[in-house]
């Protein structure tokens, strides 16, 4: 059980439509996992599925000691609960647009998990969440609300906040797919920093430079199903014809 | 959104509805407290004297002897004349001292005492009506009348059309509007408003019949016990010529006698000028705002935002039997009369077992319409909070509850301030309604100074003056609130 996640036989439609046809993958600890694939290849679901945001139709999840199989879940309601929370406890999250909490200050965004979920001393929490905003380059906006932010600080934030939790994995959807180009050097450069702290990634992107900088595994995702896995190799030297056709759309693109 | 926990909204909402506890039982230690309904606004027989306030007529003297004489701890029980029925039906009161007329109808529902005044009805017209002087001319004309007094149906017997009013002053001012062509009342309250008002608008066009009314007190027909004890009071009065004296006192005769009323002379219950009055009810309104109007408001608006916030979550569950629950709540409320809401709690529960006190019992109401009205704001800007928030909240671990409590409700609490604000002024407003289910309040402090001394303009304006602070003290608050919630908005 070297694997810090493990993601067997997932399966979820939206109605008639399958949008995962069985998707496999595994990831040891401190490793880079991209995914990537044309819109509506599924990248995105598979990303909400390890923190159960969707409920998978069938597959395991597992991160860590906490694994959910969705084809056969608990029974009882209770014991679903647990393991979904249990799921969730080992992942921070970061979404495409943020989703900081408006109201509270930079610093509240962090404090929130850990000291209304986790229930940690207050005194400790604040002084990591500092630690945190030094370490993604905003010392100082503790005060700050969200609004008075740029795009790519709004971000950092959002990387932050799902750090401050002490997560195994960080995942990662689209980091930097709604920010203006001249701000999204400065949130991969974060996540850059994070791959080299050997923190478990797993990362949707389009950003296939990057991509191509920081994978130790690459997730080539289309139709449902994994098309082509391999490493960073997959980015220059595509086995598959799809691949090769997406690659060069996106880099033809940027 | 996640699903979340039905059980426990439902012991939320059954705890709300449960906040005002039922009134306690009668206590059966002497003495017994004996509760008169009496309207206060009806000189001279019940009504608030101009220079101390307190309660003071003809009726409230007469209910004073008998309570001592029977030993009874007389407590005065002010309402409308109208709610007074369903007040003692409901035991919110055990006696009627208003002057109730005995007729078979009501004799048929109510017991009554031994009569203590004789009358005899007039009717009144407006100086310049010369073609009505008797009950005969009323045929095809226009009375006011209060809706549940006697002569309502002495003038409806004699083919008049009734317009009801809520006492004896707005009527007259109908009358002199020439709204309406008549009015049938007692001689004696006319005698007293023509003496008190000094006008020369209205005059006594002629007598509504022959017939002498009887005057008695009024019970329940289950309270046999009280009617006798007053009974047995009133006989002793009357041998000791304490009845007579103290209708001396207000009459210059006898009415406690048959044929009393027709030497009736009548002394002006009220002489004050109109700047006076004002200043002596300034703070009679004051108090009835502070401890009527405000705390109504204060109470009413936290429980119903309470339940507003429970209806809307329950709006917006995926259980569908809560949902359907508060769509039919919400319904009810918006689509029925706040009046008819406060009738039915106070004056209808009672039947089915629940008898709030009226406090309690206005507090319930205005909060279940609070509650039925704000349910769609709240869930409206429950609605605005961007589905990312619940999101956010999910994966740093949040369960439902933590979820709505820290992240959704504080931003849809910004959003629902503005038209909260309106809910809370017609609430403000609203809480003069619960005059009529006897709570003491602003409105019912300038009713019963109008009663006795017929400057409606005046005392009204003022109450609206009142109103019109308060309300705008409200609104000034709203900017500094809504700067203060939307502080972290840029």
């Amino acid at each position: 059980m070297s694997d810090l996640i493990e993601v067997r036989g997932l399966r979820k439609s939206f109605g008639e439509h399958e949008v995962l046809a069985g998707v496999d993958f595994a990831a040891e600890a401190g490793t880079v996992s991209v995914l990537l694939g044309p819109s509506g290849s599924g990248k995105t679901t598979v990303l909400r599925s390890m923190n159960v945001l969707e409920t998978p139709d069938a597959g395991l999840v597992r991160i860590g000691d906490a694994s959910l199989d969705f084809g056969s879940p608990p029974a009882d309601k209770a014991a679903y609960r647990r393991a979904v929370k249990a799921l969730r406890a080992r992942s921070g999250m970061v979404f495409q647009s943020h989703h900081l909490f408006p109201h509270k200050t930079v610093l509240g965004n962090l404090l929130e998990g850990p000291v209304q979920v986790q229930g940690r001393d207050p005194e400790e929490a604040t002084a990591a969440a500092r630690e945190l905003l030094a370490q993604v380059g905003l010392a100082g906006r503790e005060d700050s609300y969200p609004s008075q932010l740029s795009g790519g600080q709004q971000q950092r934030v959002g990387i932050a906040r799902a750090l401050a939790l002490r997560p195994e994995v960080l995942l990662l959807d689209e980091p930097t797919s709604a920010l203006d180009p001249e701000l999204i050097g400065e949130v991969l450069a974060v996540i850059r920093d994070l791959a080299a702290e050997r923190w478990t990634l797993v990362i949707v992107t389009h950003e296939v430079r990057f991509a191509r900088d920081v994978a130790d595994q690459v997730l080539f995702l289309d139709g449902g199903v994994v098309a082509e896995r391999g490493g960073a190799e997959v980015l220059t030297e595509p086995r598959e014809e799809r691949t090769r056709r997406f690659l060069s759309r996106v880099l033809d693109a940027g | 959104m996640p699903p979340f926990r039905p059980l426990a909204l439902l012991a939320l909402v059954v705890g709300l509805l449960c906040v005002a506890a039922p009134a306690t039982a009668d206590d059966d230690a002497a003495p017994r407290v004996v509760r008169v309904g009496t309207e206060g606004v009806y000189p001279p027989f019940t009504f608030h004297d101009q220079d101390t306030h307190e309660l003071t007529g003809f009726d409230v003297d007469v209910m004073r002897a008998i309570g001592e004489e029977a030993g009874w701890d007389v407590q005065f029980v002010e309402a409308p004349f109208d709610s007074l029925f369903p007040a003692l039906d409901s035991k919110r009161i055990d006696v009627i001292a208003n002057q109730v007329t005995v007729n078979p109808e009501r004799e048929a529902r109510y017991l009554f005492s031994t009569p203590y005044t004789y009358s005899h009805g007039v009717i009144v017209t407006s100086k310049d009506t010369d073609d009505i002087t008797s009950l005969a001319d009323l045929k095809g004309r226009t009375t006011a009348q209060t809706a549940s007094s006697n002569w309502a149906q002495v003038a409806q017997d004699a083919g008049a059309k009734v317009q009801y009013v809520q006492d004896f002053g707005p009527g007259v001012e109908l009358l002199i509007q020439g709204r309406v062509d008549a009015i049938v009342n007692d001689n004696i309250a006319v005698l007293d408003y023509l003496a008190t008002s000094g006008t020369d608008q209205v005059k006594i066009a002629g007598n509504a019949g022959d017939e002498t009314l009887e005057q008695a007190l009024a019970f329940r027909k289950s309270d046999p016990e009280l009617q006798q004890q007053a009974d047995d009071a009133l006989a002793t009065l009357a041998e000791d010529g304490t009845l007579a004296k103290i209708s001396e006192k207000y009459f210059g005769a006898d009415v406690t006698v048959k044929e009393g009323s027709r030497d009736v002379d009548v002394a002006a219950s009220d002489s004050r000028s109109t700047p006076e009055i004002l200043q002596d009810t300034a703070w009679p309104m004051l108090r009835g705002l502070l401890k009527g109007t405000i705390p109504l408001t204060i109470a009413s608006f936290l429980v119903g935002l309470a339940i507003a916030v429970a209806a809307a979550l329950a709006r917006l569950s995926s259980i569908k039997v809560l949902d359907q629950i508060a769509r039919v709540y919400i319904s009810i409320i918006r689509g029925t009369p706040l009046l008819v809401q406060l009738f039915i709690v106070f004056y209808g529960l009672p039947e089915i077992g629940i008898d709030l006190d009226p406090y309690p019992a206005a507090i319930l109401a205005l909060s279940l319409n609070v509650g039925g009205y704000a349910a769609e704001v709240v869930r409206a800007s429950i609605l605005s909070v961007p589905r990312g928030q619940y999101e956010a909240a999910t994966v740093i671990g949040m369960d439902y509850w933590q979820s709505m409590r820290r992240i959704v409700l504080p931003q849809a609490t910004r959003i629902a301030v503005p038209p909260l604000s309106n809910t809370l002024l017609s609430l403000i407003k609203d809480t003069s309604l619960a005059s009529l289910v006897l709570v003491p309040e602003l409105f019912r402090e300038a009713q019963v100074t109008a009663a006795n001394t017929t400057e409606y303009l005046p005392l009204y304006a003022m109450a609206a003056l009142y109103y019109w602070v308060v309300c705008y003290l409200v609104t000034l608050a709203q900017g500094p609130l809504e700067r203060r919630l939307g502080r972290y908005a840029t």
